[in-house]
């Protein structure tokens, strides 16, 4: 399996009929179903996924709803049986939008989207120049060249800049996989920092514009192979 | 599930788009079966909910009931009804009142009844025709 998901549909026999397109493709593994949004949502806030097939029109919030309170980004894959939803789906970067029903094909499609460069959606991208955060209701762009570091503050995560900090409901382990890898390191389990941004090392701290960092014995070396020590 | 050559053995119901199910499913007659009885699981509560947010006067429940339940025609081949409950959930969209609907209510609810016999009939032949292949 190379990607994991979550199905959030409450027409029954479409998400049956999805789990078993996932199945059947043997690249998804669909980790839970839900019918509404605030029970996908409270999931998916503490369960971090790959992918995200989502209906529009459910009872209660609707699937932007969700996408609106979401702490990260998975890759979006739209179902609904309704054409109009389209230019939304356009709106919020979603990777496809599959039309209710489609045949498995048309999924076969879509899936192979996450594998160009084209249909990659997913804004906190390891490949990416920057990162959005939902910090305060809204989609905070930070460019990678201005986040310090990113400090665990259990379940919610604080990314620091050099004038501001945002607050966001994350974990270190999801941002692990989710930020890009030539600019942050995790040197602790309560810290990533931008590698571009030391300014000194010591023992077993960093030190990043007047901010003392700890580093972990586990951390330390690849954290010193990284550096351009000359 | 896949685009090779399949058996289609097994025959529909002619109101049932049999090309639309095999692009779906293949020639998996066991899944149709199941997808078959998934959908008759659900009629009787999606119908209700249609019937529910009629009486109550309640467009925009309506409007969703029709919704939710559209695509599910199209998971056992009724295509045109598929497209049937599009049109009503559009013409609820576009009036400020239940009261407009009466006459399309009534026709969309005999439709829906007449369905849930086809796909009950399908799914028994299915059933069936799954239990003994030929």
């Amino acid at each position: 399996m190379s990607w994991s998901a979550v199905i959030v549909e409450d027409l029954q026999v479409a998400a049956d009929y999805l789990a078993k397109c996932c199945e059947k493709s043997g690249q998804v593994e669909v980790k839970a179903h839900f019918t509404n949004v605030a029970e996908a949502l409270d999931y998916l806030n503490k369960n971090s996924v790959d992918i995200l097939f989502l209906d529009v029109e459910m009872p209660g919030a609707n699937g932007f709803e969700l996408l609106d309170q979401l702490a990260y980004y998975p890759k979006v894959f739209l179902t609904t049986s309704k054409q109009e939803y389209a230019y939304d789906a356009f709106e919020y970067n979603v990777t496809d939008f599959l039309k209710k029903p489609f045949t498995y094909q048309r999924f076969i499609d879509a899936l192979n989207k996450l594998t160009t460069a084209g249909g990659d959606n997913n804004i906190s991208s390891t490949a990416s120049d920057h990162i959005f955060i939902k910090s305060d209701g809204k989609l905070v762009r930070l460019n990678n060249d201005d986040v310090l570091f990113i400090e665990s503050m259990g379940d919610y995560v604080k990314f620091v800049t050099a004038d501001k900090k945002y607050i966001t409901h994350n974990t270190i382990k999801n941002l692990e996989e989710k930020v890009n890898r030539n600019h942050f390191i995790k040197v602790h389990r309560s810290y990533i920092i931008n590698i571009t941004k030391i300014d000194d090392i010591r023992e077993n701290d960093l030190f990043i514009k007047g901010h003392e960092i700890p580093v972990s014995k586990s951390h330390k070396a690849e954290v010193l192979k990284r550096l351009n020590i000359i | 599930m896949t685009n090779q050559d399949f058996s289609k053995k097994f025959i529909f119901n002619e109101k049932i788009d049999s090309e639309y199910l095999f692009s779906m499913y293949a020639d998996d007659y066991a899944y149709m079966e199941e997808i078959f009885a998934t959908t008759l699981e659900h009629y009787d509560e999606d119908v209700e909910a249609l019937k529910a947010a009629f009486e109550a006067g309640n467009l925009q429940d309506l409007k969703r009931a029709a919704h939710k339940m559209k695509p599910t025609f199209g998971f056992v081949g009724l295509t045109s009804i598929q497209e049937q409950v599009k049109k009503f959930e559009d013409l609820c969209q576009n009036v400020q009142d239940t009261d407009y609907l009466k006459d399309d209510f009534k026709q969309i609810v005999t439709t829906l009844a007449e369905c849930k016999d086809l796909i009950a009939s399908e799914y028994q032949k299915l059933k069936a025709f799954n239990a003994n292949p030929v």
